[in-house]
């Protein structure tokens, strides 16, 4: 069984946020719901400085903290590593969204939020919530774009080489800077760029074992 | 003194956790005082064999599970919270809490229609085993969150437990005014030493914090210097330990022990329970992710 996973070239990545508004048209996002994030700042003292982009998600970990704190199993990990939450088990306790270290879960509250406020809904906003019914009072995060993966699967593709059925970060990162595969498979892109270019998790001391490796040296 | 976290500063800085103190998440940190409380009064009362302490007990604990309903966004499916009890905290005290409310009400009516019977006696037990169940979950829920430092310490269920404790006795001792003078002196004497364990603890618990991490260190310079210090200070120190304290010793050297002394030490033990959950709800932070802290 294939275990997904990413690999993050920070040195690649120009800040542009194209991963961040793909994902949100790609799942027709609420507003103020992220699924990927850059976070961008400087750290040093002049004039020893530097700028720091970092894109963040869901990291999809082996150890999750929000699948074991969940109380009614709403959260849960596949056996190929996504973790996913089921929206109609979710109580909306939050409980996962303040284990998780990454912060990378959002409690989707008002659906009543429009792009273009006292404007109504567009277009675009009517087709998502018919795609994308999104229950308010549970929890959304990254899925690392899993109706792709399993629709690619079923048609023999395979995902993180074949557009079709790779995350629609990866696809559309205009600087290469994101990599998707199966960390199982030795031979594959990402397990070669994690022992080739040192790349590491975010914060290993939480034990979470993440899914998300970061080419950072 | 702390600033309040910017939108782009989310997880670059050291980011205050929200979702259980902002809004309706203020219900959680109420259900986590009332937690405490109900199961520090219920084994207080059994102790000093007060059943309207009891009844009270079992009062405070359906508010709490009130309090636990207002939180969750979805509350018509609390049923579903019994099904992780092997991984989930909050599973396993939904369960503690239903089986307390279950067994107090069951020992209630035993203790009014047979008291003394061996029924009463194990529902008694029963009861008393998840009252401090009860108690300690909240402590454990907040501490297994590896990711917020300053409340992954084992020193915070203890607190927690003893914290309950203080408020509940505080309350027993208010439901025991005007009663038996000995049984008053008698619960005195163990909100005393109480007072100073939770006094004690509490140091502990926030010197030994800051040794775990810097952004442990930075919530409790939060805590003692930042936005949050005027509810410690005045909150969780001077009305939950200093104000009992120096009650407590008046009543000891006293002869007589005054009414109103009693009953402002009553209220200052529960607001200062309160307090401290609040504020260690509050001050929980984050580790930036763009440092390897």
């Amino acid at each position: 069984m294939a275990r997904w996973g990413m690999v993050i070239d920070v040195h690649r990545c120009v800040g542009c946020y194209t991963c961040t508004i793909t994902c949100r048209q790609e799942h027709f996002l609420p507003r103020n719901i992220y699924f990927n994030r850059v976070l961008i700042t400087e750290e040093g003292k002049f004039p020893a400085v530097r700028k720091i982009i970092l894109p963040v998600q869901c990291n999809h970990c082996q150890e999750a903290a929000c699948v074991k704190v969940c109380p009614t199993g709403a959260t849960s990990q596949r056996e190929d590593g996504i973790v996913l939450v089921d929206s109609n088990k979710c109580v909306g306790c939050r409980y996962c969204a303040v284990a998780c270290p990454y912060q990378q879960r959002t409690l989707y509250k008002d659906p009543k939020t429009e792009y273009f406020p006292k404007q109504g809904f567009t277009p675009y906003e009517v087709l998502g919530r018919k795609l994308y019914p999104y229950q308010p009072g549970t929890i959304l995060k990254c899925t690392f774009c899993v109706e792709k993966i399993d629709a690619g699967i079923k048609k023999g593709l395979k995902p993180g080489i074949d557009r079709e059925a790779t995350p629609a970060c990866v696809i559309t990162c205009p600087a290469r800077a994101r990599y998707f595969g199966d960390l199982d498979d030795p031979e594959s892109e990402v397990s070669r760029m994690i022992i080739e270019k040192k790349a590491a998790p975010l914060h290993p001391e939480f034990d979470t074992e993440p899914s998300v490796y970061y080419i950072k040296s | 003194m702390m600033l309040q976290t910017r939108p782009y500063e989310f997880m670059v800085k050291y980011t205050q956790q929200k979702e259980w103190i902002d809004g309706r998440g203020n219900f959680i940190a109420f259900a986590f005082f009332l937690g405490g409380i109900s199961g520090g009064l219920y084994l207080a009362a059994v102790y000093f064999n007060n059943l309207l302490g009891m009844f009270i007990a079992w009062l405070l604990s359906l508010l709490m599970g009130i309090s636990y309903m207002i939180h969750l966004s979805k509350p018509f499916r609390f049923w579903r919270m019994f099904m992780k009890p092997g991984t989930s905290w909050i599973a396993r005290g939904f369960i503690f809490i239903m089986l307390f409310i279950g067994c107090t009400f069951i020992q209630l009516i035993l203790s009014y229609w047979f008291p003394g019977s061996a029924a009463e006696v194990v529902f008694k037990i029963l009861a008393g085993i998840f009252a401090f169940a009860q108690s300690i979950y909240t402590g454990f829920a907040v501490s297994y969150v590896n990711a917020i430092k300053l409340w992954n310490s084992a020193i915070l269920p203890i607190l927690f437990v003893i914290c309950g404790f203080s408020g509940g006795l505080a309350i027993l001792m208010g439901i025991s005014l005007g009663g038996s003078e000995a049984q008053i002196m008698a619960i005195e004497n163990v909100i005393r030493v109480i007072l100073v364990a939770f006094a004690v603890i509490l140091v502990v618990y926030l010197w030994n914090t800051t040794y775990s991490s810097a952004a442990a260190r930075e919530a409790v310079a939060s805590l003692m210097g930042g936005n949050i210090a005027a509810i410690f200070w005045v909150g969780v120190v001077l009305l939950g330990v200093i104000i009992p304290i120096a009650v407590s010793v008046t009543t000891y050297f006293a002869t007589e022990a005054s009414d109103a002394l009693l009953v402002m030490a009553v209220i200052t033990e529960i607001l200062g329970s309160l307090a401290l959950r609040y504020v260690i709800l509050k001050a929980g932070m984050y580790s930036p992710l763009t440092t390897t802290e």
